[in-house]
């Protein structure tokens, strides 16, 4: 595996252009296919699809995954904890931008 | 090697129970994690902490590392020389994949956590693999080609594990942002007997730059004017990560007002925005003439200007 390669490497950015299977996720994330239903059990990862077979994740799933099993590892968090924090880190990421719209909008003078 | 003292990373005495560990390293970490604190040494300060918790919440490894501790002290502060040999421990626990060590952990607990964790779930398939990577603004907005040197842990000759470095030359696609993912197909772990090979992503992060701060889609520039320029209006040139334009400062701009340069932030589908925001800025110094062109302006706008008019003292 050593050695300079000289082909240039063409990559995807997951959140723009990809879409994941179940499968696809578990292995991006090195996650059981358990933790990952149980993430769509709490509303944390929103698939289309009904089945765990035919589920489809957005690419911004895998980002969102790999944070709650961070969250779960280094904060010891159990699952409902983990959707909690979630939603509320999104709450005030919304915020933030909410704010600075608001600092935005009046006009200078 | 430098002495690691957990104890003191958490804040806790050598008796500490296991409980009173528990509890010091919860509370630190969620105080330190990078994802709820964006501080830029939480990071470091949080893989401190992982890594104190770890040893000293195992009871094999606390032990290991007091007897450690006890031998070190004996020798004055050095290290003695086989500090680290004969310490053997069960299993690998521990989500050790998020993890980065330092070199007193490797030294005394080795790095085998890693390497253990691809093999256990048997799949044909190679493990997908995570880098966090730094590239500058400019390559988001016109795409780059960049060489990418990583260290993961692969196995040597003797069956070791040690890390091995690699160079990838990377495409960086125009538009790519903070925090996404840039997956490389084939590019993970190598796959187990004949299977293929894991992929790897690419967390992108952009190194600090001197003028532009960026938001998601969107770039923030702080554009000095002259207070004369904000009265009056002014025609700037100004810079953009890729280039420059000329902005007209409409005249009687206050200081920090935003304007609004509509898509000309992070390229992509939904363009960005680039914000300029006006940072009104006073002269250091004056000269005798300077100083009679203000005292002109104060006069100028005698009883007519007033700036505390909402906080009138009686």
């Amino acid at each position: 595996m050593k050695g300079s390669m000289l082909t240039i490497l063409q990559c995807q950015v997951v959140e723009e252009e990809l879409e994941l299977s179940l499968g696809e996720l578990c292995q991006a994330c090195g996650a059981e296919s358990d933790l990952v239903g149980q993430l769509v059990a709490h509303g944390v990862l929103e698939p289309r699809g009904d089945s765990p077979q035919g589920w489809v994740f957005v690419g911004a799933s895998l980002q969102r995954t790999r944070q709650a099993m961070r969250l779960m590892h280094d904060l010891e968090l159990n699952l409902p904890g983990v959707a909690l924090a979630l939603d509320l880190m999104e709450q005030i990421r919304q915020l933030e931008q909410q704010l600075q719209a608001a600092a935005r909008s009046p006009r200078g003078g | 090697m430098e002495f690691k003292d957990y104890y003191q990373t958490l804040g806790v005495s050598r008796d500490a129970s296991a409980d009173d560990i528990k509890h010091a390293y919860r509370k630190l970490a969620r105080k330190y994690h990078p994802d709820l604190n964006k501080g830029a040494d939480a990071e470091a300060k949080f893989k401190e902490l992982g890594e104190a918790y770890e040893v000293l919440k195992d009871p094999e490894k606390r032990a290991a590392y007091d007897d450690v501790g006890k031998r070190w002290q004996g020798g004055g502060g050095r290290p003695p020389p086989d500090w680290n040999a004969g310490y053997e421990f069960s299993g690998a626990d521990l989500g050790g994949d998020f993890a980065e060590h330092s070199d007193f952990f490797e030294a005394l607990f080795g790095r085998a956590a890693r390497g253990a964790r691809a093999r256990a779930q048997g799949m044909p398939r190679g493990q997908d693999h995570h880098a966090k990577v730094l590239i500058d603004l400019l390559d988001a907005y016109r795409g780059a080609q960049r060489s990418i040197r990583l260290h993961a842990p692969a196995l040597d000759a003797q069956g070791r594990l040690s890390m091995a470095e690699r160079t990838l030359d990377v495409a960086i696609p125009i538009g790519v942002r903070e925090g996404q993912h840039l997956r490389l197909a084939g590019q993970g772990a190598p796959g187990f007997d004949g299977g293929a090979a894991g992929d790897l992503y690419l967390e992108i992060g952009f190194h600090p730059h001197p003028l532009f701060r960026v938001d998601g889609r969107d770039v923030i520039l702080d554009l000095p004017v002259a207070p004369w320029e904000a009265a009056l209006g002014a025609t700037i040139d100004v810079p953009m990560p890729d280039g420059s334009v000329t902005l007209t400062i409409p005249a009687g701009s206050a200081e920090g007002r935003k304007l609004r340069l509509k898509g000309k932030g992070i390229p992509g589908k939904t363009p960005g925005d680039l914000f300029v925001v006006l940072r009104v800025t006073l002269p250091r110094e004056a000269s005798a003439t300077q100083q009679q062109a203000w005292r002109s302006l104060a006069q100028a706008y005698q009883g007519e200007f007033k700036p505390r008019a909402a906080m009138e003292v009686k």
